[in-house]
């Protein structure tokens, strides 16, 4: 259509500067061009020579210098419940917060921005951050610290907002603001274990390393039940080198459910901190109340610890942290663990003080350290131990019986002192009744405590049957208990060849060997049990993760040690001594208990330290539980003092135990106990009594009963909703579990018993519309 | 086509010069190929290391880039033949040419924006804009403009040194501001093979340059190997480090010199075979390859689609190559046949390096690969020369 035009443009332009130059252009551009495929045809030559030479040795390369990616998944260790499935240790889910520097760095204005959010939702210094970021410009992997599952969230949605209002901002901006890497700061899967009691039952539930190992307790006697195994992100090579990933999910830890009852381990500890308080620096200044104070509360039936308790506590959560404790009781702490105050005397060694450089007080002050968190650690009720005292009188009067060398109503003639031995040998030991107790009978004896009566039957038994009985009773041996750090007292007894006529008669009375608090207790158990050993044991269960038992741990009986009959009459020598021997003070209002004194010197520390005790079962007409509660070296002026206290912590503690175990007062008010109950916020629980012996009777014939049943819960129930009444306040409680249906007033929370009522009411008032308004 | 005709429209248009015809299909369709191979690749390469809520951040970049690049071509192309011969006319391309570079000298101002160390871009607005983009499509346009022009004064002495200062001026400015060795290289190449085709000598030119590129190669190697042998690597720029690098990429010295991209990128090309591991299963670009969905991308090319995916390629842009070749030799007039010889050379120069450089057939130097690597102002101006050829080829089809 448009032809005649464009011959006209040519011939216009023929043999001009145009045409030619096109020409020339023309003949320099197929060269050009032929170069150019050619150029081309040899790159795809030389990528095929890549492959065709290399290929098999780099497709090696590639799939070795994977990585596969192999990337741990953290376990979760078990946790450890109480016997009603409170939590007493558990490993939370927190998170590593890891610093990308380098990709940080590739988006520097970012930074700012990343910063703040980082200070503001998960606490880390922002300068700090900085110049790490600055400092090591290369770094991928720099975990800033730990944050819980809450600051995550509260991190992220904080960049979502911000990135959202940036985006928002920038729509009306010439320079845009820059949003948040997300990228440089990101998360690392991670467990912390955490004790939600703090420094509730420390010494028996032990804590665990950075690295997850367990230490002391129970946390390193079943640490490899506790532990499970990391899982593992990785990827493989499939026949046809395809690389696959898969993942080995972690296997958790076994759940271990103790036989500890947070409720009594907290009144155990509640009373051994008031001790503590009360009588801290009252004789030695500034110092505790005792070096250390334990308390054992354990179920006769079963060898079932129901609580083990010894003061001073650490807190599980932070085990290193001494802050609770002052620089004086730090040093008496330090001490116990065999640390030497060696501070040279003032003086003569002054230059010498000069000398020691910073570093040298430094690490002396922290072997210091060290040895007092060691001590404070250490479980005193397993792990240490001392002589018992009276209360091994229990033992030796027991022992007697069952061997037949004496009978009940047996009488002993006390003239103050006792010699022994003949002519150089002879030795003479003091009973504490200077001038002596008269003629008693052999209840008599083990309610006064008289040491001559004990020395008599100690000579009536003679050293083998001493000896046998000793090794019975379990003392010298390890009682096995599933803790770790129980002490070996192996060389702390005697045997026939190092015990003489004197160490016979001084482990009558209990001194001159030495005992643990749970062979003591394990021991007495069996006495007012009917004569059966029980191992001790703090585990009754464990679960795995989902829930589902692993293993039961049933009651081991171990040997009957004394027959029935002989129980039965330690039994009531025990009553004996607290109805009206050295352990009346030991008495809870309303109950009849029984139990023995103990007050033993602590050889080679000089007169006036002692270790006081008290140990006794409850109730009087079917004992059920044992407690022990030792005091090492009270901080008090007298001997007399410290035996006196631990009756009155002995009895503080099962005055809120017994009712909350169902065990009901048997005994007559007075008005001033009645006054004392009031204070305490306690009920007189003789009326529930007729029903609880009822359902006592009915279950005799298949003692021992385990604790856990209760079964008095059972006739205590409500005729309209079919639910069981708790004794205590009247609240409606969960058939199976025993624990109040009505959630939040739960009697763990409450010791008093009396804030719980004001909760009911609380309830009803506000279901109730109120009219007035 | 008769009823078009008859419309006003085309009344207009054709008063204007000449009509709207089909464009060249099969530079179309070379084109859109690459861009479908670019965007798979690029989505491959990068959704790995992504984001997890955002996988496509890149490729939706990338194609937002593309689309604007479509734009463009569309724009060119019916834009009158005159307005074409105006932007390369007397005042127009000085214009240009004096803006594009004054966008390189932008890059020292706060505009310009510093990724890994290099300052190649400016930011305006919403976009960011590689400046060594713009010179190169301004020094085509210019070179194109003065030769058709000038005609015969380029083969004078003076018309020829203006012509080859200008080119040597803009590539300087190029190296030395925004440290683009490689934008320097595509600049001068682009101007001294432009003047090379317009002018009638051969001998000359073709020894002059042989024996500068052969002078300079040797002192950069002879410098480096000096320098290794002196035991003093460490002091040398990092240009000289890449030859040593490229004579050795196993040597472990030089491992954080560049030697770690260029030898994972020959892993991937070895490692892909003739058919590679498939779309989406390479192994090298998972933060193995630096700049993988960049500069590197042939290489993740080679290991998931292996040598047929790189012939595929290298056919796609063969072809554009080639079809721009055929459009200069059809140009009606010098300015026209040189501003497709210009775009020739920029996509054939632009190719050969990237290839070269991935294959480690030179040392080391950053260069996309046109029409398929990530980068949007690339991509848009490397379109906006297309449209430029398309135009040509319309002037010509008539």
């Amino acid at each position: 259509m448009e032809e005649n035009k464009v011959p006209r443009r040519k011939k216009n332009r023929h043999g001009s500067p145009e045409v030619s130059m096109m020409k020339t252009i023309q003949g320099k551009i197929i060269i050009m061009a032929i170069g150019m495929v050619m150029f081309f045809a040899f790159l795809i030559f030389r990528t095929w020579t890549i492959m065709r030479d290399n290929g098999e040795r780099y497709k090696k390369r590639v799939l070795e210098q994977q990585k596969y990616d192999s990337r741990a998944i953290p376990y979760q260790r078990g946790a450890i419940l109480d016997r009603n499935g409170t939590l007493l240790a558990y490993s939370e889910r927190v998170y590593n917060v890891v610093l990308d520097s380098s990709m940080a760095l590739n988006d520097p204005d970012a930074i700012e921005a990343t910063l703040n959010g980082v200070s503001a939702t998960l606490g880390f210094e922002k300068d700090v951050v900085r110049e790490y970021i600055k400092d090591h410009p290369e770094s991928q992997y720099h975990i800033l610290g730990t944050v819980t599952y809450d600051q995550r969230q509260e991190y992220e949605t904080y960049i979502e907002n911000y990135n959202a209002t940036v985006k928002e901002e920038n729509k009306n901006r010439e320079t845009k603001l820059p949003g948040i890497n997300a990228k440089s700061v990101w998360f690392e899967d991670q467990f912390r274990r955490t004790y939600p009691g703090g420094t509730l039952a420390s010494d028996a539930i032990g804590f665990t390393t950075a690295d997850g190992r367990g230490q002391y307790g129970l946390e390193e006697y079943y640490d490899d039940v506790l532990t499970g195994r990391n899982g593992r992100e990785y990827g493989y090579l499939t026949a046809e080198n395809a690389l696959e990933r898969t993942v080995v999910p972690p296997e958790n830890g076994y759940t271990l459910v103790t036989t500890l009852d947070s409720y009594i381990q907290r009144v155990c500890e509640e009373k051994l901190k008031a001790y503590d308080e009360e009588h801290a620096g009252e004789f030695r200044e500034n110092e505790m109340g005792a070096d250390n104070t334990g308390v054992i509360v354990m179920d006769i039936h079963s060898g079932e610890i129901l609580a083990m308790a010894s003061y001073p506590f650490y807190d599980l959560n932070d085990p290193r942290d001494l802050s609770m404790y002052s620089d004086i009781q730090i040093d008496q702490l330090a001490r116990m663990g065999g640390w030497s105050d060696e501070e040279p005397a003032e003086g003569e060694s002054e230059t010498e003080e000069e000398r020691e450089t910073k570093e040298e007080r430094d690490a002396r002050e922290e072997s210091r350290l060290e040895k007092a968190r060691q001590n404070l650690w250490k479980n005193f009720c397993i792990s240490q131990s001392y002589e018992p005292g009276s209360v091994c009188k229990t033992f030796t009067v027991a022992a007697a019986l069952d061997a037949g060398v004496i009978h009940d109503g047996d009488s002993f003639d006390c003239r103050g002192y006792l010699t022994f031995g003949e002519g150089s040998k002879a030795t003479t030991i003091r009973c504490h009744q200077r001038y002596g107790d008269g003629v008693i009978t052999l209840k008599q004896a083990v309610e006064k405590s008289c040491n001559v009566a004990l020395m008599l039957i100690g000579q009536k038994l003679g050293k083998e049957n001493f000896l046998k009985y000793q090794r019975n009773f379990n003392f010298g041996l390890r009682t096995n208990i599933d803790l770790a750090g129980e002490m070996r007292t192996a060389s702390l007894v005697f045997n026939k060849n190092n015990m003489g006529i004197t160490e016979l008669m001084t482990s009558t009375f209990g001194q001159g060997f030495n005992v643990t608090m749970i062979q003591n207790i394990s021991a007495y158990a069996s006495l007012v049990n009917g004569g059966y050993y029980y191992q001790p044991h703090m585990v009754k269960q464990i679960k795995d993760s989902g829930g589902a038992v692993v293993q039961n741990i049933e009651p081991t009986i171990v040997r009957q040690v004394v027959s029935e009959s002989v129980s039965r009459l330690m039994i009531d020598y025990c009553i004996g001594v607290v109805d009206e021997g050295t352990g009346t003070r030991a008495r809870p209002a309303g109950y009849r208990i029984g139990g023995k004194t103990g007050t033993a010197e602590r050889s080679g520390q000089g007169k006036r330290d002692y270790t006081v005790s008290f140990m006794g079962f409850a109730p009087a007409n079917d004992p059920q539980i044992a407690i022990y509660v030792v005091i090492d070296r009270p901080n008090t002026a007298s001997q007399e003092n410290g035996t006196r206290n631990a009756c009155i912590l002995c009895k503080d503690i099962l005055t809120e135990i017994l009712p909350y175990l169902h065990i009901f007062m048997t005994e007559p008010l007075t008005a001033a106990e009645r006054k004392e109950l009031e204070e305490k916020g306690l009920k007189d629980t003789t009326a529930l009594n007729s029903i609880s012996e009822n359902s006592i009777s009915e279950n005799e014939a298949s003692a021992p009963v385990p604790m856990e049943e209760k079964p008095d819960i059972r006739v205590l129930i409500d005729d309209k909703t079919g639910y069981a009444i708790d004794p205590l306040n009247g609240e409606y409680l969960d058939p199976e579990t025993g624990v109040p249906i009505n959630g939040d007033s739960s009697i763990f929370q409450d010791e008093n018993g009396n804030s719980i009522e004001i909760e009911v009411l609380k309830d009803e008032e506000s279901e109730k519309p109120d009219p007035r308004e | 086509m008769e009823e078009a005709v008859k419309t006003k429209k085309h009344r207009r248009r054709r008063r204007a010069g000449d009509p709207v015809v089909l464009p060249d299909l099969v530079i179309l369709g070379a084109l859109f190929g690459l861009m479908i191979i670019g965007a798979v690749m690029i989505y491959s390469t990068t959704s790995y290391t992504s984001d997890l809520n955002n996988q496509s951040q890149f490729l939706k970049k990338q194609l937002l880039a593309e689309f604007l690049g479509l734009v463009a071509i569309a724009g060119i192309y019916l834009l009158p033949y005159n307005t074409i011969k105006w932007v390369g006319g007397r005042p127009m391309r000085l214009i240009l040419l004096f803006g594009s570079l004054l966008s390189v000298f932008l890059l020292k101002t706060p505009l310009g924006k510093t990724v890994k160390g290099a300052t190649r871009w400016i930011v305006i607005g919403p976009m960011q804009v590689q400046p060594a983009e713009i010179v190169k499509i301004a020094i085509l346009i210019y070179i194109a403009g003065f030769i058709a022009e000038k005609k015969e004064f380029i083969n004078t002495r003076t018309g020829f040194f203006h012509a080859l200062a200008v080119t040597g001026l803009s590539a300087g400015l190029v190296y030395k501001i925004s440290n683009n060795l490689s934008s320097a290289l595509i600049i001068g190449g682009i101007g001294v093979l432009m003047i090379f085709a317009s002018t009638k000598d051969w001998a000359k030119q073709i020894i002059g340059y042989a024996l500068i590129i052969v002078l300079g190669v040797w002192f950069m190697i002879s410098k480096a190997h000096s320098a290794q042998a002196a035991g003093q690597v460490d002091t040398l720029k990092f240009r000289y480090k890449r030859i040593l690098v490229w004579e050795d990429p196993t040597n472990p010295d030089f491992y954080y010199e560049g030697a770690f991209q260029t030898l994972q990128g020959l892993y991937a090309i070895g490692s892909g075979g003739v058919f590679g591991k498939g779309i989406g299963k390479g192994i090298q670009k998972l933060d193995k390859i630096p700049e993988v969905h960049n500069d590197m991308i042939y290489s993740a090319i080679c290991e998931e689609t292996g040598l047929i995916g790189a012939v595929v390629v290298m056919l796609l842009l063969g072809t554009m190559v080639v079809r721009c070749f055929q459009l200069a030799l059809k140009a009606r007039d010098t300015y026209g046949m040189l501003l497709c010889t210009g775009v020739m050379l920029h996509i054939a120069i632009q190719t050969i390096l990237n290839v070269m450089v991935v294959t480690n057939t030179m040392p080391n130097t950053g260069v996309s690969l046109p029409f398929i690597s990530y980068g949007g102002s690339s991509a848009l101006f490397l379109m906006a020369e297309v449209g430029l050829v398309l135009r040509v080829g319309r002037y010509s089809s008539r």
